[in-house]
């Protein structure tokens, strides 16, 4: 507080400018909190009892439910296997690919780029119907490991943009230091460059992570049995009842936003939307 | 910029080490090696893309090979039919239907690009001034965009989705009658598109944040001593100043809103009377629910078409725009 007062007091005009500063305060807390009226309401709902419910207050009863009654742990172990296994492979993949995009200089190079731009423009479900087929002469088509090459596929040409973006703030000149010293082209893109870039990394990581998680088109043409479903397609399986028990459907939806929403909050500060924009253009 | 300090104090320490392990003979030796050095970067760099390369070929290019297929014939997604030629095309493209889809999603892209961004820089441009809190606005506002699609739906549907929902009993307590946000065909429509906006405002926040990061302070300082007004300063200055990220930002929306799914389907499933059926939808229900898989990879096809046409147009333009 003391150092809001200070700065204050070193400004002219003071007491207007702080006055609108709090105007503007009460601005944004009137804004945010209508915005996030949907948000609050999945958490209230999901802890609110329900009609048919005899305790009073807030309770856990529909994640006891929803937990015990229904496949909710599988649907969480299938999401976070098939999303876990994504952001690995994301990374593995975009990594290398977007070092040769960052450093290359070529024709060759360039066409890939606009490639991969081209690419991330196309609609998925061109390439879902396909997919679909092909994947089902291999046994794939109602299988987490069919849903996890589609979302690594998917991430890719972002991924590998967000990566060549990182990689360019890296100068050349430690990795001639590097090469000097011995180290093959490769060699320095593993230790001197990729073990530099963990911003980088983590921020294709959040991306690669938020979209498998969060995808709902694929997983709703590929899976088919329950036993199989991911969060999305286990949330919705709640709505095909003859009757919504909300208190169930939010519960699960809570669980459903709460990896993202922390992933989100705790490393907040390594995801630059922006690096997508400029490699954008950089390319 | 300043959280992408710390690594790289740490480069300049092993910068530093680098050159202490410099041998004498090193720079020699580099010399006379530069040549398969050279031969060598451009074999490591194609492993390097292999990857890449071989899941850009099945799982991205083979589809899209497959689709051309698909579309010039008559199949299920069990048989594969026979050669057609154009008649798909010439089948959509004189449906009603089509027509319908094509224009929700142009009324949907509009929307969706123009309203988050209004939104989304206005934010942005709030959340510069000097606000208690700030930092935890950010975040908090950043919300809308983390929660999956599959979550926010489910509120929104509460919300509004029954006469009794919270929304239209609210409203008809306030006299203005209950409103069926979404059975009445153009209501549904507006919802989709405010829906839309409202998961899609943090992006452009975001955009527009780091856009508005690069603009310099003391302009603003010194056109106010000239005399222009707020407004003044807001079109003149920083209009044009973020023009580049701007443009760039609508590109990726309007390819976002396009390909959109979940937005539309998770809360009106296309419906009332196809009223909100985008492109996507119409092909996602002809193949999977009408069982026409040739009609609907063509639509899908078209778009396709389309989208490859207008991005590698404004690549072209970002990369001109980018050597000015």
């Amino acid at each position: 507080m003391s150092a809001v007062v200070n700065r204050a007091v070193s400004t002219p005009g003071t007491a207007r400018e702080l006055r609108g500063r709090w105007w503007r305060f009460a601005l944004i807390l009137l804004i945010t909190a209508v915005l996030l009226v949907p948000i609050a309401v999945v958490v209230l709902l999901s802890i609110l009892p329900g009609a048919s419910s005899t305790s009073s207050g807030f309770t856990f009863e529909h994640f006891g439910y929803v937990f015990g009654q229904t496949l909710a742990v599988t649907w969480i172990q299938n999401s976070l296997i098939t999303t876990l296994v994504t952001v690995v492979l994301a990374v593995a993949v975009a990594a290398p690919a977007g070092y040769v995009l960052s450093r290359g200089r070529s024709r060759a190079v360039s066409a890939y780029s606009l490639l991969l731009f081209i690419l991330q423009s196309l609609p998925i479900i061109t390439s879902v119907v396909p997919l679909f087929i092909l994947f089902a002469d291999f046994g794939l088509a109602d299988s987490l490991v069919g849903l996890t090459i589609v979302y690594v596929a998917a991430t890719m040409a972002v991924a590998t943009w967000m990566m060549a973006a990182y990689f360019d703030s890296i100068p050349v000149s430690l990795e001639e230091a590097a090469w000097i010293d011995g180290l093959s082209v490769f060699g320095s893109f593993l230790r001197v460059v990729l073990r530099n870039s963990l911003p980088g990394v983590l921020s294709t990581a959040i991306f690669a992570f938020l979209l498998s998680w969060n995808d709902y088109l694929v997983a709703l043409v590929f899976l088919r049995s329950d036993v199989n479903f991911t969060l999305p397609i286990g949330v919705q399986s709640f709505f095909q009842q003859s009757s919504i028990d909300w208190g169930s459907v939010m519960a699960l939806a809570v669980v459903m936003m709460l990896p993202p929403v922390l992933i989100f909050v705790a490393l907040n500060k390594y995801f630059s939307i922006s690096g997508i924009g400029g490699s954008l253009a950089g390319r | 910029m300043t959280e992408w300090v710390s690594p790289m104090t740490t480069l300049t320490g092993n910068l530093a080490k680098a050159r202490r392990g410099l041998s004498p003979g090193g720079r020699g030796g580099a010399r006379v090696r530069s040549r398969t050095l050279k031969s060598q970067t451009r074999f490591t760099f194609s492993a390097m893309l292999i990857p890449s390369v071989v899941l850009l070929v099945l799982i991205n290019g083979y589809p899209l090979v497959y689709a051309g297929i698909q579309a010039t014939h008559n199949g299920s997604l069990i048989e594969p039919g026979d050669f057609v030629g154009l008649d798909n095309f010439a089948t959509i493209l004189t449906s009603d239907a089509f027509w319908n889809a094509a224009r929700f999603t142009l009324v949907f892209t509009v929307v969706g690009v123009f309203g988050s961004w209004a939104v989304g820089l206005a934010l942005a441009l709030l959340l510069r001034t000097t606000i208690p809190g700030r930092g935890i606005f950010k975040v908090l506002l950043l919300l809308p965009w983390i929660v999956p699609i599959v979550v926010s739906s489910t509120a929104w549907n509460w919300l509004v989705a029954t006469p009794d929902s919270p929304m239209p009993a609210l409203l008809g307590a306030l006299g203005l009658g209950k409103p069926l946000f979404l059975a009445d065909p153009t209501l549904a429509a507006i919802t989709v598109c405010v829906f839309k906006v409202w998961v899609s405002f943090p992006f452009m926040m975001m955009m527009s944040s780091g856009a508005l990061a690069s603009v310099d302070d003391t302009l603003y300082e010194a056109a106010s001593i000239d005399g222009a007004s707020r407004y003044q300063q807001f079109t003149q200055i920083t209009l044009p100043l973020i023009a580049r990220p701007t443009y760039i930002s609508w590109i990726l929306m309007t390819v976002f809103c396009v390909n959109d799914f979940p937005t539309i389907y998770l809360l009106t499933t296309g419906g009332p009377v196809d009223a909100t059926t985008s492109l996507v939808v119409y092909a996602y229900r002809t193949v999977f629910q009408d069982f026409r898989t040739g009609p609907g990879v063509a639509v899908a096809f078209l778009m396709t078409l389309t989208l490859v046409l207008v991005s590698t147009m404004l690549y072209r333009q970002i990369r001109r725009a980018h050597v000015e």
